[in-house]
């Protein structure tokens, strides 16, 4: 389960930021203080996210859920921030097409077909547009962790 | 006959394991029998040969001769039935 997972210091709550670089900065510093990626994480997410955007448009609430190459990471990880106010971010799966987000998945993946169960639990976070409005709202760490634990549980 | 599909995304990391995990699970409801190849977009020229169905999640503008499906719908919810109809269609062909 993905909730038990969760820490504090991945979990960001009234998050300011200017840009999506900005975002990606900034949870990839705690990432990488965590030890959970090396230092080279967040110049590779960055590149990546140019190259494969990872912005979703779901059902009219913009998430992103940047994330990299293996080898910028030591321990798989998720860290989730909330934003006071979106940034832009490119739709997956396009060039062009922009998504205004506030909710953030970021994504330590050392080995994803071991971790297949964790990602699929994330999908299924980020398809429930109920779930996603709850997070929108939430001012306290310990909400997010709640509001995922009653999703998974409901899995 | 075993069909190949390759799936494929920018880093083979998180969202092709997805729609390669849903491609597998629409196969076997389907009874066809499948072989993924879950690998990054700039990897799929190589691995052309006998493929049947190339899905991926990022955009590819280049036409590969096979016939090419977005796996988006599996990462956004919105649109999965449309999708694994066209999958089907394509390998039950």
């Amino acid at each position: 389960m993905i909730w038990e997972e969760l820490k504090d210091s991945l979990i960001f709550t009234g998050l300011q930021a200017e840009t999506s670089d900005d975002v990606m900065r900034q949870l990839g510093a705690a990432f990488i203080n965590e030890g959970y990626c090396k230092e080279t994480y967040v110049e590779a997410l960055i590149a990546r996210e140019k190259e494969f955007p990872t912005g979703l448009d779901v059902d009219g609430i913009g998430v992103a859920i940047p994330h990299t190459d293996v080898s910028h990471v030591n321990e798989p990880g998720i860290a989730i921030a909330v934003l006071t106010d979106p940034v832009t971010f490119i739709q997956m799966g396009t060039d062009d097409e922009i998504t205004q987000v506030k909710l953030v998945f970021m994504l330590a993946v050392k080995d994803p077909n071991a971790h297949l169960e964790n990602l699929q639990q994330i999908i299924a976070i980020i398809q429930d547009t109920e779930v996603l409005k709850k997070l929108l709202e939430v001012t306290e760490k310990k909400e997010i962790i709640k509001i995922i634990k009653e999703k998974e549980n409901s899995l | 006959m075993k069909k190949k599909v390759i799936v494929a995304c920018g880093g083979a990391v998180a969202t092709s394991t997805i729609a390669a995990n849903k491609v597998v699970e629409l196969c076997k409801k389907n009874g066809i029998d499948v072989e993924i190849c879950q690998i990054r977009i700039s990897e799929i020229e190589s691995n052309l040969p006998g493929t049947s169905l190339i899905v991926t999640t990022s955009k590819v503008k280049r036409d590969y001769g096979v016939p090419l499906i977005t796996g988006m719908p599996f990462i956004s919810g919105v649109g999965v039935e449309k999708t694994e109809a066209a999958i089907l269609d394509v390998l039950k062909a």
